[in-house]
C-alpha cells in the first residue's frame, strides 16, 4: 500500500528539503513509521518520549483533518497524508 | 424570542452630545457584528475627503456578538477608523478585557466623533457616559495612565488608553487595554488627535444575548472541544513564543531590514531562551490558553525590564530588523513599545529601515543625535523608540513611518522602505511564502500578517488546498484566508482559538446570540465575510486606491532572499501582475482591482456601486 507523506516547511529544513515521502502501511501510525524508518530524525520532532504525537501536530489524510487519534486510521492505496504544524503564527 | 442586533453608544466631543441607538437588523443581517459593523459605519459615515488626523474622522470601538459571555476566547474587540499611515480603511485588533467590558454595558459600538476642547477621557457604567478631564495622565505612560483609574474609579475598570506616542501623533501609536494592544494603523495617533487619552469603563459583569439558553448549551460545548485540543494545549504553553524556531528555520525570517530570511546564530532567539526568563502568563477574558507569556530580565543593561511578551512579531521587531541576538533587549524594547502607546511592527520595521539609511550614508550622525545605528548594536534601538514616541530629534521623522520617510528623506531610500500602502511588513518575508505575501500585497489595511495568514505555506495546512510556498499561482488561497479571517472577526474570535476543532459552532453561538437563525449556515457566513472585504476595498477605492496600491515593495520583487542554511536562497516575487489579474478576476473585480456591479449586487452592496464605478 503506497501512500505519500507531504512534510510541513519546518520539516523540510532537515530531511534535505525532501517535500514528500513514499511510504507504507495500513494506518497512517504505520506509514509514519515507515517515514521515520527513513528519516530516523523526523522520530523526535514528531513523537514526545511517550510515544505520541507532540502537540500541535496535526494529521491530514487527503485533505481532512484525522483528529482525534490520526495514527489509528485506516489508509487505503493512493492516499495523500499532509503534517502541519499549525499550532503557532503571531 | 428576540433579536439583539447591539447597541450604539455615541459621543461627539466637540459638542459633547451623547447619544444611543440600535444597530439595524438589516445591517445585522449583512454584516454580523465586530469587523463587519466597523467597516459598515465608518463607510457610510467617514468621507473621502475626511483627514484622518482632523475632527472629521471617527474612531469605532467595536466588541463581538459573543463578548463578555462564558464562551472562550471570544471577547476581543476591534478598532476601526481611517489610518494616518495609510489613508485607507483601519482595523486594529486588541484582546485583554476591554471587549468584555464593553458588552457589560450592553454597547457593541462605540462611535467617537469631534474633537475634545481639552486632553479628556470619557467614563462609561451601564447608565451614565460622561466626558471628563485627563490633565492627571497626559503625558503619562499606559501603566500610569490605566493604574490612575482604577484608583478614580474603582476595581471593575477598564480602560482602552492611549501612551505618549498617541498624544504626539505617531503615525504608528497604538489603543492600549492592559498590556494588549490595537496596534496597527495609527489608531492611537486618531484617539489622540481627539485629545482623547481613554475609553474607560466601570462595570459589573452582565448578559446580553437573545437567547441564553441555547447560547450556554453551545459554549459548554465549545469549551469542551477546545480543552483537548492539542493546538490549544500547545498554544497554552508557548503563545507564540517559539515561531521564529520556524521562520528561522525555513529561511522566511526578516533579517537586517528584509535583505536576508534566517538571523545568524538564531539558536540564541529560540523559545526555550525565551522560556528561562518567563515569569508568568496573561491572558484575554475567558481564554484558558494564557497566551501573553510574561518575561523578566534578570542580568545586564536591561535588568528589571519586564514585559507581558514579546510575542513573535514583537520579537521579531526587536531582533531580526536590526540583527540583534538579545532576547533581554527585545523584552525591554517591548515593554517600552506598550507603555509608551507604539506599534511594535511599524516600530521595529522603521527603526530596521533607519538602520540602513545609516549603513547607506543617507543618515548620519548628525541626524541620529549621536546615535550610531549599527546593526547587531541594540542600545540605539532602545534610545530610538524613546524618540519616537515623544517626537524628539531623528524621532520626529521616524514617527512618520517608512513610506513618509521615504520622501522625506528622497535620495533613493525608497527602495529601502518596507511596506505596503503605507503599513510597514511584519515577520514574515513574502519571498518564502507567497501567499502570505500576497495577502500582504492586497489586504485592505496594507501589509498585515492576521488579514489573511497563510497557514499551509508557513505551517503546511493542507485546508481548502495544499500549497508549495514559493509557487506563485495562489489568488485562490489568498482569498480563502482573507474572507475567512474577515469572517471569523465578524464575531471578533480569537485568529488562533478559531482553529481549535469548534468552528462548526460558531454559527450556532452567533445565531443565540443574536437571535438570528441564519448565521447557522456556513455559506451565508462566508458570504458575509467575502461581502465585508469588498466593502472595504470599496472604502479604499473611494479614497483613491486602487491596483497602483497593491504591489509589494521594490526589495521584494526585484532583490533575491538570501537565506543562508534554509530553502529559498534567491526567490523574488516576481509575478505580480498575473497574481494581480487572476485575484480580481476571482473577486469578481475589474482589471483596476474595483469591485464590479455584478460582485456589489451579489453581495447586496450595489448601493456602493455609485462611489466607485464612476
Amino acid at each position: 500500500m503506497s501512500v505519500e507523506i507531504n512534510i510541513p516547511p519546518v520539516l523540510q529544513a532537515i530531511i534535505n528539503g525532501a517535500r514528500r515521502i513514499n511510504t507504507n502501511g495500513a494506518t497512517i501510525g504505520e506509514c509514519v513509521e515507515d517515514m521515520v524508518q527513513q528519516y530516523p530524525v523526523l522520530k523526535p520532532k514528531l513523537y514526545d518520549k511517550h510515544r505520541k504525537l507532540r502537540k500541535g501536530t496535526s494529521i491530514f489524510l487527503n485533505g481532512v483533518d484525522m483528529y482525534p487519534n490520526p495514527l489509528s486510521k485506516l489508509v487505503k492505496d493512493g492516499d495523500k497524508i499532509h503534517i502541519a504544524n499549525i499550532i503557532l503564527g503571531g | 424570542m428576540t433579536t439583539n442586533t447591539g447597541r450604539v453608544l455615541r459621543i461627539n466631543l466637540s459638542s459633547g452630545k451623547v447619544s444611543t441607538e440600535t444597530v439595524p437588523e438589516g445591517i445585522a443581517r449583512d454584516f454580523i457584528g465586530g469587523r463587519g459593523y466597523g467597516v459598515k459605519y465608518l463607510y457610510d459615515e467617514v468621507t473621502p475627503d475626511t483627514e484622518p488626523l482632523s475632527e472629521k474622522n471617527k474612531l469605532f470601538l467595536v466588541a463581538g456578538p459573543l463578548a463578555g459571555t462564558m464562551a472562550q476566547a471570544v471577547s476581543r474587540w476591534i478598532v476601526c477608523t481611517k489610518s494616518p499611515l495609510t489613508g485607507a480603511f483601519a482595523r486594529s485588533v486588541c484582546g485583554a478585557d476591554f471587549g468584555a467590558w464593553m458588552r457589560f454595558t450592553d454597547y457593541e459600538i462605540i462611535v467617537i466623533e469631534g474633537k475634545a476642547a481639552k486632553p479628556s477621557y470619557i467614563h462609561i457604567t451601564t447608565d451614565s457616559v460622561k466626558v471628563l478631564d485627563a490633565h492627571d495622565v497626559w503625558g503619562k505612560d499606559t501603566k500610569e495612565t490605566q493604574s490612575w483609574f482604577v484608583s478614580q474609579h474603582g476595581s471593575n475598570t477598564r480602560a482602552a488608553c492611549i501612551g505618549p506616542a498617541g498624544e504626539n501623533l505617531v503615525r504608528y501609536a497604538a489603543v492600549v487595554s492592559d498590556r494588549r494592544t490595537a496596534g496597527r494603523c495609527g489608531t492611537g495617533a486618531v484617539m489622540g488627535s481627539k485629545n482623547l487619552k481613554a475609553v474607560v469603563i466601570t462595570a459589573a459583569r452582565a448578559l446580553h444575548i437573545a437567547d441564553p439558553d441555547a447560547y450556554n448549551t453551545f459554549a459548554k460545548e465549545q469549551v469542551n472541544i477546545m480543552k483537548n485540543d492539542g493546538g490549544f494545549q500547545s498554544h497554552k504553553e508557548w503563545g507564540t513564543t517559539s515561531t521564529q524556531d520556524i521562520t528561522n528555520a525555513i529561511g522566511i525570517y526578516p533579517v537586517r531590514n528584509f535583505r536576508y530570511g534566517q538571523q545568524i546564530g538564531w539558536q540564541k532567539i529560540v523559545g526555550a531562551e525565551y522560556r528561562k526568563l518567563r515569569v508568568g502568563d496573561m491572558g484575554c477574558y475567558s481564554c484558558p490558553a494564557r497566551c501573553g507569556k510574561v518575561h523578566t530580565v534578570t542580568s545586564g543593561i536591561y535588568k528589571g525590564a519586564h514585559s507581558e511578551g514579546p510575542e513573535y512579531e514583537s520579537i521579531w521587531a526587536f531582533t531580526g530588523t536590526i540583527d540583534s541576538d538579545s532576547i533581554e533587549a527585545s523584552i525591554a524594547a517591548d515593554e517600552l513599545c506598550d507603555d509608551l502607546g507604539l506599534d511594535t511592527i511599524s516600530t521595529g520595521n522603521t527603526i530596521g529601515f533607519a538602520y540602513e539609511l545609516y549603513e547607506k550614508g543617507l543618515v548620519t550622525k548628525s541626524d541620529t543625535d549621536g546615535l550610531e545605528l549599527v546593526f547587531g548594536k541594540n542600545e540605539p534601538m532602545v534610545a530610538l523608540i524613546k524618540k519616537i514616541a515623544v517626537r524628539q530629534g531623528i524621532g520626529d521623522l521616524l514617527a512618520e513611518g517608512t513610506m513618509r520617510i521615504a520622501k522625506k528623506l528622497d535620495k533613493g531610500s525608497d527602495v529601502y522602505a518596507i511596506h505596503v500602502k503605507g503599513l510597514e511588513l511584519p515577520a514574515y518575508d513574502p519571498r518564502g511564502a507567497k501567499s502570505q505575501g500576497y495577502n500582504y500585497a492586497t489586504a485592505s489595511v496594507g501589509a498585515n500578517h492576521c488579514y489573511g495568514y497563510s497557514a499551509q505555506d508557513i505551517f503546511g495546512a493542507p485546508f481548502p488546498r495544499a500549497t508549495d510556498r514559493f509557487d506563485e499561482d495562489n489568488a485562490d488561497i489568498v482569498i480563502y484566508n482573507q474572507n475567512d479571517t474577515a469572517t471569523n472577526e465578524c464575531g471578533v474570535i480569537c485568529a488562533f482559538a478559531a482553529r481549535w476543532g469548534w468552528s462548526a459552532l460558531y454559527g450556532k453561538l452567533l445565531a443565540a446570540a443574536r437571535g438570528i437563525k441564519v448565521y447557522e449556515d456556513e455559506s451565508y457566513l462566508a458570504k458575509a465575510g467575502d461581502r465585508v472585504y469588498n466593502l472595504e476595498r470599496a472604502f479604499n477605492i473611494r479614497q483613491g486606491l486602487g491596483r497602483k496600491d497593491d504591489y509589494l515593495p521594490e526589495r521584494i520583487r526585484t532583490e533575491p532572499l538570501h537565506t543562508r542554511e534554509a530553502q529559498g536562497e534567491g526567490q523574488t516575487v516576481s509575478h505580480s501582475d498575473e497574481f494581480l489579474d487572476k485575484y480580481y478576476s476571482l473577486r469578481g473585480w475589474s482589471k483596476e482591482g474595483i469591485p464590479t456591479e455584478a460582485k456589489l449586487k451579489e453581495l447586496n452592496l450595489a448601493y456602493v456601486s455609485k462611489d466607485i464605478n464612476k
